[in-house]
Parts: structure tokens; sequence; C-alpha cells
């Protein structure tokens, strides 16, 4: 296991946190910015829902176990990927629990060096209990 | 609500039209904004070269905004059930982009496809990779 | 004999692509990438039980399997894995002793040749700049379907002080790269052995399918 990490916290949750409620307001700025100009994304009323990829724009309470804190500079990393897969589509008025875990570590060699990898799964549920996205993000830190 | 692809009108092998658009930093700067991501490293070059990058960056959850409405906009809105990307490199603000995404896979009991995806630079350099999931009708 | 030398399925980390997609575009493509099979280099590891038999017949395209590891000198192709290979070697490992990867390899019937050699950090350029060459390669990849601007024009040079052989391959993550760079080979090959062979004696050069830009 890279980075001296105990196995046994890969998959654990380490944070459960609720954002929102989601404003029209946000969810119309996301999707203009985005350069996007169809009403179901960007005309407030009862048709409007968040552009796919806002599911992005939750990370929880931490962005990483206690524990990973003290192993890496978490300010020093980058972005070095997603993979979202999508549920419900989010609304305005919703509220979204983001439930955090460590998914995986590892460690490989790029054209910046020798990096660590670490993924990130928050599964985000609504005030419903509908899985809205399940986000794996991978950072790199030196 | 926008007319949607069919299943049927879709073969292994389409090619999305390619998309080209001129990123700008103010448009990145809009992102960073209303995507919670307002740090130096997007929104102001010289802080970013503090950070040690050449210039302000575009955000990689922006990447993938924009290749998810490339996509809806080939398909439809709510289409999108999946996207995978790897950030492979800086994607630099005030220049031209290109969006491509060709279907690679289609699923008859689920009724969905798979495509490539990717974000390129003018000279063809692929910075952003991935693959995508539709739901069509 | 046209084979994409250098490729990753689903199983690398970061590819998301699955072998027979792959086939399926070189079927659709036979005419612009006329290849006749793929050798699939997955990032730090190796299944000697993994088998695309069935895959190979109903496409009529040889897969062979290798893999892509990671060296003290940059990231090295090795073909011919076998178990006594991996029991030298733990492919995990992304500080492998590159010297004594190609010598072993070499002496266990495989052979181990750097890859994408003019990449930044991980090609054998740059480690070339600072530390004493490799002995024993053969070959080095002189096509890389995956280069930046500049990365390949620097190989031209590396090949030309040190005579090495040329080698192509996609380095494809995606379905839609598979063959866009491969290696042309001038005699049939059937197997992993017959690689092992041409690679280290044969003749062979890159080729470059990509469109024009």
């Amino acid at each position: 296991m890279p980075l001296d990490l105990d196995p046994a916290i890969i998959g654990q949750e380490f944070d459960r946190t609720v954002e929102g409620p989601v404003t029209a307001e946000e969810l119309v700025a996301f999707a203009r910015a985005l350069g996007e100009t169809r009403p179901e994304y960007t005309e407030p009323g009862l048709g409007l829902v968040a552009h796919p990829t806002y599911c992005v724009r939750f990370r929880g309470g931490r962005f990483y176990p206690e524990s990973l804190y003290k192993l890496i500079d978490v300010r020093r990393g980058f972005d070095a990927g997603k993979d979202i897969q999508l549920g419900e589509p989010i609304r305005p008025g919703d509220t979204i629990e983001v439930r955090s875990t460590l998914h995986e570590v590892y460690e490989k060699t790029g054209r910046t060096g020798s990096m660590y990898f670490v993924v990130i799964r928050f599964t985000l549920v609504n005030q419903r209990g509908d899985v809205v996205a399940v986000v794996d993000n991978r950072f790199m830190h030196r | 609500m926008a007319a949607r692809l069919g299943f049927d009108d879709v073969q292994e092998g389409d090619e999305l039209a390619v998309r080209s658009l001129f990123l700008s930093k103010d448009q990145v700067r809009a992102y960073a904004r209303a995507g919670g991501q307002w740090s130096p490293r997007f929104t102001d070059d010289e802080g970013a070269r503090r950070e040690g990058l050449p210039g302000m960056i575009t955000p990689g959850n922006m990447s993938m905004g924009l290749l998810a409405s490339f996509l809806e906009d080939w398909a439809g809105p709510g289409t999108l059930r999946r996207l995978g990307t790897t950030f492979r490199g800086l994607v630099l603000p005030d220049r031209t982009i290109r969006l491509c995404a060709a279907v690679t896979q289609k699923d008859e009991t689920a009724r969905s496809i798979e495509l490539d995806v990717w974000l390129e630079s003018d000279e063809g350099e692929r910075w952003v990779l991935g693959t995508a999931t539709l739901a069509l009708a | 004999m046209i084979l994409d030398l250098h490729l990753h399925s689903e199983l690398s980390d970061d590819s998301r692509a699955p072998v027979e997609a792959y086939l399926k575009v070189l079927q659709r493509k036979r005419a612009e990438r006329p290849l006749d099979g793929i050798v699939l280099t997955e990032h730090r590891q190796f299944d000697l039980a993994r088998d695309y038999r069935a895959l190979e017949d109903r496409y009529g395209i040889l897969i062979l399997n290798a893999a892509e590891v990671e060296t003290d000198y940059g990231h090295v192709l090795v073909y011919g894995v076998n178990p006594d290979i991996l029991a030298r070697f733990d492919f995990t490992d992304v500080r492998l002793p590159a010297q004594e990867l190609v010598t072993e390899v070499a002496r266990l019937g495989g052979v181990a040749l750097p890859c994408h050699p003019g990449r930044p950090t991980v090609g054998l350029c740059d480690h070339y700049a600072r530390k004493p060459p490799l002995d024993g390669v053969v070959a080095v990849e002189a096509l890389n379907g995956g280069s930046r601007k500049g990365e390949d024009a620097r190989v031209a040079e590396l090949i030309r002080q040190f005579g090495y052989r040329a080698y192509g391959g996609s380095d494809s993550h995606l379905v839609s790269f598979v063959g866009v760079c491969a290696t042309e080979f001038d005699v049939p090959i059937r197997s992993v052995d017959d690689l092992v062979r041409e690679l280290t004696r044969g003749r062979y050069r890159p080729v470059d399918f990509r469109p024009p830009r």
C-alpha cells in the first residue's frame, strides 16, 4: 500500500456532510458558464434541472480522510480526472448528502515524475434518498 | 423538451461533428466562480505562475462540462448517464479547443451507447480523454 | 505483417477500452489502418492466464499480451513475459532497475524495449542526458501515438547515436486510436515467441497511419 496507509481505510466512509439547498440561480450560473442555452438548464421554473456535471461541485466536509492529510501535502495536488455516474436530476431546493470514501491509492510515473494517485468516491444522495450521482475523483500528488 | 436521438439512428463508428470553440479567460473565470473553484490557478495568470503553472488553467471540471454539453447537444438533454475522463495535460485558456467523440459500442438490451470523447488543441494534442454512456430512446 | 505493439485495455488503470471494441475499430478502419494484430501492453501487470483466442478467432486479428513497466530509466515494454520473468521482477514496482530488466528479460527469453523515449521524465532521452546508457537495448519506440509535439523528433537522434532499431505503437487508451501508429515486420508473426525473435533480430520499421494535419 503506497504511503504506508492502513489498507483498512480503503472503502470506509470518512465523511458525511449535507450541502445545499441548491438554488435556481446557482444552477443557471453554472450552466451558462459552460455556454449552455438550453432552457432545461438555464430557465428558472418548474422544469429547471442541474447540468449533468453540476454534481462535481459537491465536495463534502473534508476532501480526504484525516490520516491522509499527514502523509500528503494536499495543497499541492492536481485533478487527474473524474468518473461520474448520473442518477436522479438535481433540482432547485434539493439538499445533497455527500458520503465520502477513500476508494483507491496507487503510485505511478508520468511526464511530471513519480506521483501518488488518490481516488475519492463521493456518493450524492438527495433529501428523498435518491442517488443523484456517484463521483470518483482522481487526484495526483508528489 | 428538445428532441432526443433514437437508438436506431446511431451506428458503431459514427463520429460526431467536431466542435471548435474559443475558450476565453473570462469564461473560465465565470466557470470557476459558478463551480466553486475560485482559486488563483483558475483565475489569475500571476497567481497561477506562483504555483508553478505557465499561467491560469482551465479546471478539469470545466472540460468535463464542455464535453457533456457537446454530447447532449447531439443526443438530447438528459441522455448522459456516465462520463469518465482523464486529464492528460493543462488546458490553457485564450485559445481554440476542439471537442470530439465517436460511438464505439451499442448495447441493444440497455438501449445505450458508449462513446470515446476527447478534448484536443487546434494542433491535435489530446489533453482530456474519456468515455461516456448515453441512454437513447 | 503489421502490429500495434503498444496499447492498453480497460485492465490498465487509465484506459477505458474493451479489447473487443479495439477489434471492431480495426475491422471498420481496415482501409486506413491495415493491421494484422495488436499487442496489449497493460500498465504494471501481467496475467499469464489471460486468453483472447476466442476473440482472435471471431475477428481474425492476432492478439498478443505484453506489459508496460516503470523503471529508473523510464517506461519499458516487456514482450515474452513468462513465469520466470514474473518471478524475477515485481511489475507493480514503479522503480524497477532498467539495466537488470533489459539484461535479465533477454536471458529469460523475452525482450524489454524502452517506449516513448522522447517523453519527459519517463522517456530514455531524459535519462541518457544524465546517466550512462543501458547495455543491451535493441530497439526503441520511434513512433508513439500519444506523443506531444517534438517528443518523437528527439528519438531520431537517440537512434542515430546508439544504432537502435525502431518500432511504433499507438499507446492507445481509447478505442478510437488503435493502430494509428504501428510496426511493420518483414515476416509473419503468429506467436509471442515469433514476436520476441523478430523484435530481437528481425527486420521491422514503424508505420504511421495518422491522417495528415
